[in-house]
């Protein structure tokens, strides 16, 4: 399949076109859309700390991007998980509606991986601010 | 207690089954499923609202154009409290969540403009 018929199939027009399968159960459908829902507002509360740590916090001695090093980061990792909970919410709902298991999600390996970055680049940034 | 009209049409869950134990009625079960996700959607727009206060300190205009997206994304979550009916959850629902999910990310692209360019108030939280 092209990028372009993936793209396509995202959009919400083709998504409600899906006659594939049968209707799930509403309690299903609505367990995905509060999936997506509590994704979303993970997106926005990395947005949150994002803006905070570049507009709250005092600048870090001898590491004047610093901030920014790690404030950005976070604000466009938010932009990347709400598109992505999008997607995973189309997938889980293809699946729902022909009976298939539910597919993988990589939202938690992108989140966890993250955060793992951001804790190197946040004790590096303290070590040299500290020891420099 | 009025139990909350069922948005599917048919193929939902089995109507007409008698009702095993209290509690087991499917329906009661989607009206509660129906609420969890109604105050999904209620805790969405507040941390829509969160973020435009912390914008707000950072840039008036941007503060502002985030805390108006807050009514409409109150609005959106309109088909989890009932006042929809009728409608096939599958035919509304992905227009909503694509709006969401488009919102945030322009919502923090202008975040990032703003982290980027903004007036950092230095020390805020010293």
């Amino acid at each position: 399949m092209s990028w372009s018929s993936r793209l396509a199939a995202l959009l919400p027009g083709t998504v409600a076109r899906d006659t594939g399968g049968t209707e799930p159960d509403p309690r299903f459908t609505f367990a995905n859309e509060r999936t997506f829902l509590a994704w979303s507002r993970t997106a926005l509360a990395l947005v949150v700390a994002g803006l905070g740590i570049v507009q709250l916090l005092p600048p870090f001695p001898r590491v004047p991007a610093g901030r920014h090093l790690l404030g950005v980061p976070l604000i466009a990792l938010g932009a990347v998980l709400a598109v992505v909970a999008y997607t995973e919410w189309v997938r889980n709902q293809h699946a729902l509606r022909r009976g298939e298991p539910l597919p993988q999600s990589i939202m938690p390996w992108i989140l966890a991986a993250t955060i793992t970055g951001m804790a190197v680049i946040s004790a590096i940034v303290l070590l040299i601010s500290a020891l420099g | 207690m009025t139990t909350p009209q069922a948005p599917w049409p048919a193929g939902g869950p089995q109507r007409g089954h008698e009702q095993d134990e209290a509690g087991d009625d499917p329906e009661e079960i989607a009206g509660l499923a129906r609420e969890r996700t109604s105050l999904a959607w209620t805790r969405t727009a507040i941390s829509f609202a969160a973020l435009g206060g912390v914008v707000l300190k950072a840039n008036v205009l941007t503060g502002l154009i985030i805390l108006a997206v807050v009514p409409v994304i109150w609005h959106l979550g309109r088909v989890t409290r009932g006042s929809v009916t009728g409608t096939s959850l599958s035919v509304i629902g992905p227009r909503r969540l694509f709006i969401i999910a488009v919102t945030i990310a322009a919502v923090a692209l202008l975040c990032l403009i703003v982290a980027i360019f903004g007036q950092a108030v230095p020390g805020a939280l010293r």
